[in-house]
């Protein structure tokens, strides 16, 4: 036995739990899940016979899933951009150096280790149409009361700031550490060559923060496109499917119905799409390599 | 050098494996394994109905000698846990299916008929169960359980409220409505504006839970969601588009209830901002604990050409694979419970035993014996092995056509579309 055969033994000893556990938890799982995406899968069924492309070509007829695409998009395009934007403003507010920096940094992210169902129901409160805080004062100023989560122009954005106040924490440490790590130097020339503030933000800290924009915006898409707690729990996909997204019809497919195959399906769709937007995001914001290395 | 190598391995090897092991050797429990003598029996009775079944099995387990595990279950979640123990083991010996879920268990054939258990059992006098409820728990001819009760929705009123408005009969007593006009009279004249704002803070009437509601107008208008034998769609029928606008009309034209966007209507009843609400016969409870509210029941007023009601059902069922000697332990429970179901009934239910509806103590259970007059024409879901999976489709029709967001004939047009769909499959 080489020295470097048994160095990679070694190091396939040490990673073997970890290895395990993702075969058995994710990769078994997901393998598996292609393969009943392929077969007429009910629950309760005798038989699950073999259907070929069948449940896909379904999902290309079927309008429902079309809208809940469209809805997650929406949702995306309301979270991932504002949401980030959000972030990156308060990383920039604290990275100021303020007073009682850990106290803001701390509250900023409290929200994130709650789950979302505590946050949906914390914000079932605040946007309740007859009891809500929100309704409360905007009548308070005589305003009217909307009904947030019960129309279906307002239920989709209502998820979206929900989702925005819940996640922006995590985001703002990553920009926090990124704006960090930015040497004073570059800011001092750049201030040297009369750059303003504006300047200064364009032309030295968003391209040297290229690596932590890359790392948020692709995890905000990612997570943006599989959220099912927020309408899960807060609207059940209502009102009349407006805010149906892909995970929670997923869901109801596979757990209320029964309909596995059809649910692998949609599942996997999913992935693909997904799998596809990281890339091209990738490519678009990545840039040039020397940008990445910085 | 190679040994070290070799006892880093090894040290890495015998600890992860013994952790992977245990990981790995993690079997479902054991819960099939019969208890000779202990009977399972799930239900999701989470609220006070929980405590007044676990009496009944209480005074059984006295009886009998018998022992009764029974898991209570939320039914959000019940149905889930049921599926899976019936698809992959585990099931219990005695579970609550509803009328409505019955068909799809039914049809997948993981329940066990109980026709020969019926007419085994010579103690039993199935004439003394009223036929209509009794075939809620049928499919295909045959019979998979033994209905615990019947829950219908009636009228719920508020006594006060209407003595208020002068809605009283000859003797003084608030005297519900039981036409549409009078419905409607009664409605407006609980409807009221008390700070001036423009916007009522009381109303007369608010729609609870709306499938069932729909159900009941539906139904009342001749209307019914599938054709007569549960093949296809029929939910754009003129009946029902006629129902649902009437529906829709008692909150944009008549201006009766509010608007069901936000609005905690059952709330609303209970702290007397809503005078009436038709709602199930299981709801009592919850209302008993309201201090000061004085309410009362009746039977759902004819909005349409003929009386009906919504309701639902408990069935007692068995899973398929049950042995011989379980099965008879089994229907000494079911049976135990049919038997006793006036007990049942104190919580908010209605026996379907005619003895047991002409006992002078069902009688003097007010609300009960009201809605129990509607047991002759009570309408359940459709018995469709697809009833789950339609169900989301006329929920989206009936808030749709509501909240005015689509016409009751295009709401229910789309429904039409989408429940087509699935029905076509097989």
């Amino acid at each position: 036995m080489t020295q470097r055969t048994e160095e990679r033994l070694t190091a396939y000893a040490f990673i073997a739990p970890y290895l395990a556990l993702f075969i058995a938890f994710l990769a078994a799982p997901v393998a598996y899940g292609l393969y009943i995406s392929l077969h007429d899968w009910h629950v309760l069924g005798q038989s699950r016979p073999f259907v070929g492309l069948a449940n896909y070509a379904a999902l290309l007829q079927d309008d429902l899933f079309h809208r809940a695409l469209m809805n997650t998009a929406y949702f995306a395009l309301l979270t991932v951009i504002p949401g980030n934007a959000v972030s990156l403003l308060l990383a920039l507010a604290l990275n100021a150096r303020v007073r009682g920096e850990t106290l803001f940094k701390t509250l900023y992210y409290l929200p994130v280790v709650l789950s979302v169902a505590v946050t949906a129901i914390i914000w079932r409160w605040l946007y309740s149409t007859e009891f809500g805080i929100i309704n409360h004062y905007l009548s308070l100023l005589g305003g009217p009361r909307p009904a947030w989560l019960n129309s279906p122009a307002l239920a989709m954005p209502s998820l979206a700031v929900m989702s925005i106040w819940w996640g922006a924490g995590g985001n703002m440490l990553i920009y926090l550490a990124g704006l960090r790590g930015i040497p004073d130097e570059y800011y001092e020339a750049a201030r040297m060559d009369g750059a303003g503030a504006l300047a200064r933000f364009r032309h030295v800290t968003l391209p040297l923060l290229r690596p932590a924009l890359l790392f948020c915006l692709v995890m905000s898409l990612i997570g943006s496109s599989q959220v099912f707690g927020q309408s899960y729990i807060l609207t059940g996909g209502g009102p009349h499917y407006s805010t149906l997204t892909v995970v929670l019809y997923m869901y109801q497919t596979g757990f209320s119905l029964y309909r596995m195959g059809y649910a692998c399906a949609v599942a996997y769709v999913l992935f693909a799409l997904v799998l596809g937007l990281t890339v091209i995001q990738y490519r678009l914001v990545a840039g040039r390599r020397e940008d990445m290395a910085a | 050098m190679m040994l070290p190598t070799l006892r880093r391995t090894a040290l890495a090897i015998g600890v992860c494996l013994p952790v992977l092991l245990s990981g790995g050797c993690l079997r479902q429990a054991p819960d099939t394994v019969a208890e000779p003598g202990v009977l399972r029996f799930w239900n999701g009775f989470t609220g006070p109905d929980g405590a007044t079944m676990e009496r009944i099995v209480k005074r059984f387990e006295k009886d009998t000698g018998l022992r009764v595990k029974m898991q209570i279950i939320p039914w959000a979640t019940y149905y889930d846990k049921l599926t899976l123990s019936l698809a992959y083991g585990g099931a219990p010996d005695v579970f609550i299916c509803h009328a409505n879920r019955l068909a799809e268990f039914a049809r997948y054939d993981v329940m066990r008929p109980v026709d020969d258990l019926i007419s085994a059992d010579e103690g039993l006098d199935l004439r003394d169960m009223l036929p209509n409820i009794l075939a809620a728990a049928r499919y295909d001819g045959k019979q998979f359980g033994i209905p615990l009760d019947c829950h219908p929705q009636g009228l719920y009123y508020n006594e006060k409220l209407f003595r208020e408005a002068g809605l009283v009969g000859p003797d003084g007593r608030a005297r519900p409505p039981a036409t549409l006009a009078e419905f409607l009279d009664a409605a407006r004249r609980l409807t009221k504006d008390t700070d001036g704002d423009g916007r009522p803070d009381r109303w007369g009437f608010a729609f609870t839970w709306l499938r069932t509601n729909w159900i009941t107008f539906i139904s009342q208008f001749g209307g019914s969601i599938l054709n007569e034998d549960l093949t296809r769609s029929a939910i754009n029928q003129p009946a029902n588009v006629e129902a649902t606008r009437l529906m829709a009309d008692m909150i944009t034209r008549y201006r009766i209830a509010p608007k069901p966007e936000g609005f905690d209507s059952w709330m609303g009843f209970r702290q007397g901002r809503v005078a009436m609400a038709i709602e199930g016969i299981y709801m009592l409870s919850s209302l008993e604990e309201q201090q000061g509210l004085a309410y009362a029941g009746a039977p759902v007023p004819q909005f349409g050409r003929r009386m009906a009601a919504w309701g639902g059902s408990h069935v007692m069922c068995m899973p398929r694979k049950l042995p011989d000697d379980r099965v008879r332990l089994a229907w000494r429970l079911i049976r135990y419970l049919s038997d006793n179901s006036l007990d049942w009934a104190e919580g908010g239910q209605i026996p379907i035993r005619r003895s047991l509806l002409k006992d002078p103590r069902f009688r003097a259970m007010r609300v009960q014996s009201a809605f129990a007059r509607e047991l002759p024409y009570v309408v359940f879901e459709p018995a469709s092995h697809k009833s789950t999976e339609i169900m989301p489709f006329y929920d989206a029709a009936i808030e749709a056509s509501l909240l005015g967001i689509q016409s009751p004939q295009q709401a229910l047009d789309e429904a039409h579309r989408r429940i087509g769909q699935v029905m076509a499959r097989p």
